[in-house]
């Protein structure tokens, strides 16, 4: 692994946007990969408070080593807790965490998911996992963040099934439901970093990463996406988070590939 | 003691399971029942119904197999590791025949787990409202789920989903007396509310212990044996998945089934050798040893962590 912490790569960037995300005390569902590399990452840092949830039931984990999946026997051993899905989705349906990191084949303009199918419901081209518990969080936990890879067929304006709403069609409709959660705040793409108009809901370009452009992302992008008037680079990471992701959040690279 | 309920898994397949019925198959990534799914398969069970509220590769190996006509899940694919291509297959192809699913939520399915485990009809939740689960319903139709206005005056619509009481359920745990009560750790996934839910329950494990030994730590015990119809002693019943404090999760193994079943024609050779050609779980562990060697296996055994005891006294 190389030593030279002032070079990053493009999942190095969204794990450590991931991290950013995430405030100080809040309990956080995580899942596997990239976002459980920023979960890490904050509590290393910024959020040593963070409660890590994991949908198996493990909660307030603090495995010694990188775990693979999120039912992964590493995960027990250390928890504060470990119980079942009906412990770790009981508290999400019930309105008690903060955070959840989702992914999905799929998001529109107004951050709607779809895990389900490419193409018709009952004749799908492809068939995805369906909703597991994206759905769930999705409704549940306070606000969302979606990792996603940025590519035309993945951010079309509307999905072909909403398996996990994000804000409907925009505006107000969300509310209406009622849910506990209020809707996904940011959307970390290989590309950028997008959020939602406070009114409109529709998701727009935040920032860019280093080494991309507006114009490389729009090109991706299903439909005519706004650009914020701030619209800046992604912040760098500084070569101690780096450090910290490498040679501490995954030490062995299960996720960040050595090099 | 009761009367003993250990059996084989040949038997318990036999005697416990048949065609047409609805199975809760227990486990979430953490310790499925090998050792039952794979003698259903060999067993040629056909029509079942199966439920979890997220599926694994043994449903792929069940669907493949052509055991499965409906599925009630939120999830079927291998998470990290990748896509179940016989899953993929029946629901794009019919491959080998067509199979519907009944998509709900990882909780949602948990829900009717717990509405029918407390003999309740109906139990209301806050998922899937405003979802396209809620528009594409399949055998279950009208049933499937139901938005409800809250009669006690929150002003809030809920969806009601139907208890789910599955005709038999099957899990694999740690440890069992041979009167069925089941002590389970790490990560319990559905359990304990997918087998209270079942009418009849198979348990299959890796220790079977004394019933004097169960009382010893009764908090442990995730069902009582009066849930439990047969009591199947498997060990390494859960291979290629784990199961906490005996054996890790084989990810070798498990990407070399996401491999060989890519292609119909590879995926049957896997079965012929690794389902239909072993007769129990003590020739899938020889089998095993023989084709990898005693090193790999033994690679696989979990580490000691041992727990502190507690004070049972009064």
């Amino acid at each position: 692994m190389t030593s030279d912490y002032t070079k990053f790569t493009l999942p190095e960037m969204m794990a450590v946007a991931a991290a950013r995300e995430i405030r100080d005390g809040e309990r956080v569902l995580i899942g596997t990969g990239l976002p459980l590399l920023g979960a890490y990452l904050a509590q290393k840092t910024h959020a040593p408070e963070m409660v890590a949830i994991y949908e198996s039931g493990a909660i307030d984990c603090k495995p010694i080593v990188t775990p693979f999946s999120v039912a992964d026997s590493v995960l027990s051993p250390g928890s504060a807790m470990q119980g079942g899905l009906i412990e770790a989705l009981g508290i999400v349906h019930a309105g008690e965490v903060d955070l959840a990191f989702l992914g999905g084949a799929q998001i529109d303009k107004f951050g709607n998911l779809n895990t389900h199918v490419i193409g018709d419901y009952w004749k799908p081209k492809v068939r995805f996992a369906g909703s597991g518990g994206s759905n769930d969080m999705g409704t549940g936990c306070r606000r969302t963040v979606v990792m996603i890879q940025h590519q035309k067929q993945r951010f079309p304006e509307k999905v072909d099934f909403v398996t996990t709403p994000g804000y409907f069609g925009g505006g107000a409709e969300r509310e209406k439901y009622g849910f506990f959660g209020k809707g996904p705040s940011a959307v970390i793409s290989t590309l950028a970093v997008l959020r939602f108009d406070p009114e409109t809901k529709e998701m727009y370009l935040a920032s860019y990463h280093p080494g991309i452009t507006v114009a490389q992302i729009k090109e991706n992008t299903g439909w005519d996406l706004k650009i914020a008037a701030d619209v800046h680079e992604t912040e760098r990471p500084s070569p101690e988070l780096i450090r910290i992701l490498r040679e501490e959040c995954d030490p062995t690279g299960v996720f960040l590939k050595k090099r | 003691m009761k009367k003993s309920k250990l059996i084989s898994a040949q038997e318990a397949a036999s005697e416990f399971i048949f065609d047409g019925m609805t199975v809760a198959i227990g486990g979430f990534f953490h310790s499925p029942s090998y050792a039952i799914t794979h003698e259903i398969i060999r067993q040629r069970k056909a029509h079942l119904t199966i439920c979890q509220p997220s599926f694994n590769e043994h449903a792929d190996q069940l669907i493949g197999a052509g055991c499965v006509d409906r599925i009630i899940s939120s999830y079927v694919w291998m998470e990290v590791f990748g896509p179940l291509y016989c899953f993929r297959r029946a629901m794009e192809k019919q491959i080998p025949h067509k199979i519907e699913m009944e998509d709900y939520t990882n909780f949602a399915v948990m829900a009717r787990y717990l509405a029918g485990s407390l003999g309740i009809p109906y139990i209301p939740i806050h998922s899937m409202k405003g979802s396209d689960m809620m528009k594409y319903r399949a055998w279950h139709g009208e049933s499937k789920a139901i938005q409800m206005k809250d009669p006690f005056g929150s002003g809030q619509d809920h969806v009601l989903v139907p208890a789910l009481k599955p005709d038999v359920g099957y899990f694999h745990c740690q440890r069992a007396d041979e009167e069925g009560n089941s002590q389970m750790w790490g990560i319990w996934g559905d359990m304990p509310w997918s087998m209270r839910a079942s009418n009849k329950v198979i348990v299959s494990c890796e220790e079977i212990i004394t019933r004097e030994q169960t009382g010893r730590d009764p908090n442990r015990t995730i069902l009582p044996g009066y849930k439990v119809v047969a009591v199947v002693h498997a060990p390494f019943g859960a291979h290629p998945k784990h199961c906490q404090g005996y054996y890790d999760v084989d990810r070798d193994f498990i990407f070399k089934y996401i491999r060989e079943s890519k292609n119909e024609d590879d995926w049957k050779k896997y079965m012929d050798e690794w389902v239909y050609g072993v007769s129990d779980r003590y020739e899938y562990a020889k089998k095993y040893i023989d084709a990898f060697g005693m090193k790999k296996f033994l690679g696989l055994k979990a580490k000691d962590m041992m727990s502190t005891s507690v004070n049972y006294g009064f």
